[in-house]
């Protein structure tokens, strides 16, 4: 017998499985079809922090809060522990300039409510023993905007609690073919190496391979790959208190940020931003970077090198601490900085929850929430227009 | 080399990683190393798998009747050993 789903999720990593969950658990019959293992793509190789402060002021942010609020939730009510822990942040700035330009962000987030604060050269000691002693300062954000997850329990809990509700998951599965109505292009069926499964929609939440899925029934669906590298250190006491990131970290994120830091032309051209954090496990995540390389996610040489010798700057203790993996991955890119979450007015029934670059584990609870909403024509939390796929062809 | 082990016999070292464990994991889906990986944690330590992997492997094989390449390996990642971030700044080991 054929098998028949209301929905059909593509992709099983932080957006994916959360979708799935949020419709399942909503009543409808639900499929996860995964190419790999569940997260074994960007929510493998990606780090373990949803923060606020790291978004644009607007929708960016607001979206980035209510994630986050909804994070305390599902940790509360899920039986599986994504080792869900508050944080704080703090975005270091290592001159007056990014001071400056730090507090000015401060100022707007503060506008729209939100409870971030400057901290001192002195503060910023008190707060981070170990930190360098001649920065300028930081961007202090309260537990209540910063948190961290391991992002493949967070999946793993999605499956897990997304089966009490009848999600079925489908893993080592081969899309071949999407089937859509002749005469009125809706979604019919899609064709796997687990037979043919019929359902009237599909949600394609591949991330950076969305554009492959896309493809299947002729979109165009406008995300690239942005690499990023991570180093973990052995087990260590604990060097930081918070998840640390250099303000120049906005730099390379946001194209339309623009200072200049004094830097070597090696950590320039790496697009290197530091940020550290602890994790449950005792390891040390020492990052970051931002580049274009395609899918390819081997470890650059260079780009390891890079991160040390700009995370020494920061904090001069790593210098005999071990590092013992570098590990990379690819970011969803989209070019306004948004993620899709939208349905596609060519086929009725096919919906894209995709294009979450780094934010892909912040967004995930509240984009789950989206899709469901999106789905059962319910109003969404608050407005998304701003996420439609129909962006790209005005 | 098919040995039956004790379930409470310790495979990853570093993570103190458990037969039980892995069994357990390869039961709710794991099918390769990287699988088994990251639901146990077996692999992540000091050693990065150098001294568990062909444990976790065999564990595969028995219980999912495959062959021991279809378990596949941990990805190959930089440093081959343990070094400072002191030396890799330098470029001294690169």
């Amino acid at each position: 017998m054929q098998k028949e789903y209301d929905v059909i999720v593509i992709g099983a990593g932080a957006i994916g499985t959360s979708v799935a969950y949020h419709l399942a658990k909503a009543g409808y019959s639900t499929a996860i079809l995964e190419r790999g293992d569940i997260a074994s793509g960007s929510s493998s190789h990606c780090d373990a922090v949803a923060l606020i402060c790291d978004k644009l002021p607007g929708i960016d942010t607001k979206m980035g809060q209510a994630s986050i609020d909804y994070f305390a939730e599902l940790a509360a009510e899920f039986e599986y522990d994504f080792e869900y822990v508050p944080k704080g942040c703090l975005y270091v700035c290592e001159t007056q300039t990014e001071f400056d330009a730090a507090a000015d962000y401060c100022e707007k987030q503060n506008k729209d409510g939100y409870p971030l604060r400057m901290v001192d050269r002195e503060e910023l000691c008190e707060m981070e023993p170990h930190i360098a002693k001649d920065l300028a300062g930081a961007l202090y954000t309260p537990e209540s905007g910063a948190i961290a997850v391991s992002p493949y329990k967070l999946c793993f809990a999605f499956i897990h609690e997304g089966r009490k509700h009848g999600l079925e998951c489908y893993t080592y599965c081969d899309i071949t073919k999407i089937n859509l109505n002749e005469k009125t292009n809706a979604v019919e069926s899609v064709e796997t190496n687990y037979g043919t499964l019929k359902t009237k929609r599909i949600v394609n939440c591949a991330g950076a391979w969305a554009p492959f899925v896309g493809k299947l029934t002729g979109l165009t669906i406008p995300i690239e790959p942005r690499k990023g590298t991570n180093l973990v250190s052995e087990q260590t006491e604990r060097l930081c208190n918070h998840k640390i990131l250099e303000y120049g970290y906005m730099l390379s994120k946001f194209d339309s940020i623009h200072f200049k830091r004094n830097v070597s032309p090696l950590v320039e051209e790496q697009n290197i931003a530091f940020n550290l954090e602890y994790t449950p496990s005792n390891n040390l995540l020492v990052g970051g970077n931002r580049l274009f390389r395609d899918y390819d996610i081997r470890s650059e040489i260079e780009t390891i090198k890079a991160i040390s010798e700009r995370a020494l700057r920061f904090f001069p203790e790593l210098a005999d601490i071990k590092c013992i993996r570098a590990y990379s991955g690819v970011r969803p890119f989209v070019i306004d900085h948004l993620p899709i979450v939208s349905d596609v007015d060519s086929i009725p029934g096919y919906y894209i929850a995709a294009g979450h670059e780094g934010d892909g584990i912040c967004f995930s609870p509240i984009t789950g929430r989206f899709m469901e909403q999106l789905i059962s024509n319910k109003p969404t939390d608050f407005d998304i227009s701003k996420l439609d796929f129909s962006r790209f062809s005005k | 080399m098919v040995t039956e082990l004790a379930d409470d016999m310790i495979v990853c070292r570093c993570e103190e990683v458990t037969v039980g464990e892995i069994k357990n994991a390869i039961h709710e889906g794991a099918r390769d190393i990287v699988g088994v990986k990251r639901r146990t944690r077996a692999g992540m330590g000091l050693c990065q798998g150098r001294t568990c992997e062909k444990l976790v492997q065999q564990l595969l094989v028995q219980e999912l009747h495959i062959p021991p390449n279809e378990a596949g390996s941990s990805s190959a990642r930089p440093p081959v050993r343990p070094v400072t971030f002191g030396e890799l700044a330098k470029g001294e080991v690169i």
